[in-house]
């Protein structure tokens, strides 16, 4: 990979508040054209770094390149490079789409006649164009979300940066927003580093994922790489009454199961086929003595996925440090 | 994209800061209508409030004399009644109720003059009149023992009016300027409030608004410098509050009767001097507010910076009789080169050489506070 070709550059970038460290000395490259995606749980740093590679908050220790550009010392240059989807929303509820776009566009110093046209091409790519005179209060959360797409793209940035774009939206809508994010990367062949928790939206659209727990990066690869080392493809769970270790190694050496995992009284088992497992299984516990309480079956999740490389479930966020000055005001992070 | 030289960038991001947020609060009617009506309502209770001086004040006098020095020194209350109206007197016959009646607060004094009064004075044996006062309130009470005091010494002279004697030394008034009344001596003072009123409502006000909606996060991550930010937040807000206060200024003028200045140097004054004490006001709740995330914070603050800095400003009391701690705080306060450089220009009908040293401090006031706001603002999360 030549220095050119890198949208960004990661080396041991950490950020701690105060005793807590948010992002623990995480080291990524990701080549020109990729789409990135950075899945954890709520909580895991994901904010922080997108942060960090934003020039919003300022690294503790480590480096980060954002096209060639150091985001501390070059941090001008790096805002000019990129365009960001911020997780909250955050157009301008008392302003028009179009005003939005606009008044963006002159942040950049978008020249009037290129600004005018690049507004109504990107009015029409998130099909926004008979609302663009409407106030954004007006409109619903799915469409405001289309527009701050348009809006991060208004002064043709290098590279895209999304956090978390479809938290928060109806499954139709996160599936327009999917669609919309393939096609920029068609037209445009723009670079995106998006952050996400949802593993269908990873696989959905990344090249490569790199999977962070508790701010470190746990495993890097292609969606491909990744799900082959997760075995089978759905998790039966079952929680039975007085779990001996003996029924766990007689579970653990059935053939069909490919991986087990034991939390307080239940057994999480990985399997090819759910449907077909899950009677196999039960009869195979009760014949070796065990009181079954319940059984369900669901396909691989994110959360699967995170176990098998973590070994642990996903966790809540920790709590968010809230000012003692001000209250319940604002998270101080 | 094509490429624009650096300055064209740099108006056009401003530009840009300034009609995003002119846009908005234009898109707000009830707050601009707010912004010009409450200075007016201000004026209003103000001029109302304090009247200059005192009126009204309700005294009851219980009268257990019948001589001619009693009835005189009652006469002398009676005039001051018709007269200044600084009391309104009120006649009873029980003391005790009297006195009660002061504790409950339904007179602010009762006077009792004894039945042995007169002959005490015609006796010149140490006369004396009871005066039973509500000193919780220290205004009143002071001017009431003035009004007593002055009705005794007046029996003497038989007249509560000042007489001329040929052997005293007399000061006659002669006004420098022409009368100026009480109500237009607040307008100044009231216009100022109406600069400082927008400043809350603009400014760094709806950076500490989109700070605490998550939307400042939009504008971080572009191109725009902290000077671009701030000086564009100011400058809207210059241009909201300049058009509300001359506003406020005109309608307060025509209340009043103030006549408008007809040349145009004392006008071209009053502008600069409403654009700097605006430019100067907005910077320092920048300083103050730049880094706040509460709204909750910019009300606690400004209920708090409306008092300091008005009241020591000379709009309702001048500021040379201030006692010196504070006449050092009115010094460098704005407001105070603001009402005084409004007050010469509108009511001595100076021209811009007069007030200059008003003016002189306000620029230095502003771009000190202006760099500081820069400076202090942060331009990450």
């Amino acid at each position: 990979m030549s220095a050119e070709s890198k949208a960004v550059e990661v080396t041991g970038l950490t950020k701690k508040f105060g005793e807590f460290t948010a992002v623990d000395n995480v080291s990524f490259e990701v080549p020109d054209g990729e789409i990135f995606g950075y899945l954890g749980p709520n909580g895991a740093g994901k904010t922080t770094l997108i942060r960090m590679l934003t020039t919003l908050v300022i690294p503790t220790s480590g480096r980060a390149k954002i096209a060639g550009f150091d985001v501390e010392t070059n941090s001008a240059d790096v805002r000019r490079q990129i365009g960001v989807i911020s997780q909250a929303m955050t157009s301008d509820l008392d302003l028009t789409g179009y005003e939005n776009l606009d008044i963006y566009g002159r942040f950049y110093g978008v020249p009037a006649r290129e600004r005018k046209e690049r507004i109504k091409y990107l009015l029409d790519m998130v099909g926004l164009s008979s609302r663009a005179g409407e106030l954004v209060a007006a409109y619903s959360g799915g469409m405001r979300r289309r527009l701050e797409v348009a809006r991060s793209l208004v002064h043709k940035p290098k590279i895209l940066f999304l956090d978390e774009p479809s938290s928060g939206l109806d499954p139709q809508s996160r599936r327009v927003m999917w669609e919309l994010l393939r096609q920029i990367r068609e037209e445009s062949s723009t670079t995106m580093f998006l952050t996400t928790h949802y593993m269908e939206e990873a696989d959905a659209l990344c090249n490569r994922i790199a999977i962070i727990d508790a701010g470190k990066m746990i495993v890097l690869g292609s969606p491909t790489q990744l799900k082959k080392e997760i075995p089978g493809s759905d998790i039966v769970s079952i929680t039975v009454d007085g779990l001996s270790e003996g029924l766990v190694s007689f579970v653990k050496a059935l053939p069909f199961v490919r991986n087990l995992l034991v939390e307080d009284e239940t057994l999480r088992v990985s399997v090819d086929s759910g449907a077909t497992s899950l009677p196999a299984l039960m009869d195979a516990i009760r014949s070796s003595g065990g009181r079954i309480v319940s059984a369900s079956i669901h396909e691989q999740s994110l959360e699967d996925v995170f176990i098998h490389f973590t070994g642990k479930s996903i966790r809540e966020g920790e709590a968010k440090k809230v000012s003692l000055f001000i209250g319940a005001g604002v998270p101080q992070r | 994209m094509k490429k624009m030289n650096a300055f064209s960038e740099t108006l056009l991001r401003l530009s840009a800061v300034i009609d995003r947020d002119i846009r908005k609060f234009i898109r707000n009617p009830i707050v601009i209508g707010m912004s010009f009506l409450m200075p007016i309502i201000y004026l209003v209770i103000m001029g109302n409030s304090f009247q200059g001086k005192l009126q009204s004040l309700p005294l009851i006098v219980i009268n257990h004399d019948s001589g001619r020095q009693a009835r005189d020194l009652f006469d002398n209350l009676r005039a001051i009644e018709a007269g200044p109206a600084t009391i309104t007197i009120f006649q009873a016959e029980d003391e005790q109720a009297a006195v009660a009646d002061v504790r409950n607060g339904k007179y602010k004094a009762a006077l009792i003059i004894p039945s042995d009064f007169s002959k005490r004075v015609v006796l010149k044996s140490r006369p004396e009149v009871g005066l039973f006062l509500d000193n919780t309130d220290a205004i009143s009470s002071g001017t009431i023992t003035g009004v007593v005091n002055g009705a005794v010494a007046a029996i003497h002279s038989g007249h509560v009016a000042i007489r001329e004697a040929s052997d005293q030394i007399h000061v006659r008034d002669a006004d420098l300027y022409r009368f100026v009344d009480y109500f237009q001596s607040l307008v100044p003072g009231v216009v100022v409030m109406a600069i400082f009123l927008g400043t809350l409502t603009t400014g760094v006000f709806n950076v500490v608004m989109d700070r605490f909606l998550g939307i400042e996060e939009s504008y971080l991550l572009t191109p725009l410098t902290k000077a671009n930010i701030v000086g564009g937040l100011i400058l809207s807000g210059l241009a909201i509050t300049t058009s509300v206060s001359i506003l406020v200024l005109a309608v307060g003028m025509l209340m009043t009767g103030i006549p408008f200045p007809t040349n145009i140097g004392s006008l071209a004054s009053l502008l600069v001097v409403i654009i700097l004490t605006t430019l100067c006001l907005q910077s320092l709740m920048f300083v103050l507010l730049g880094r706040a995330n509460h709204p909750r914070l910019v009300g606690v603050l400004s209920g708090f910076m409306n008092v300091i800095l008005f009241f020591p400003s000379g709009a309702v009391y001048p500021t040379a009789s201030l006692p010196s701690w504070l006449k050092s705080f009115a010094m460098v306060n704005p407001e105070a080169y603001a009402v005084d450089a409004l007050k010469a220009l509108l009511f001595k009908n100076a021209g811009l050489t007069t007030v200059l040293a008003d003016i002189g401090f306000l620029m230095v006031f502003m771009v000190v506070m202006m760099m500081a706001a820069i400076m202090l603002f942060k331009r990450t999360l």
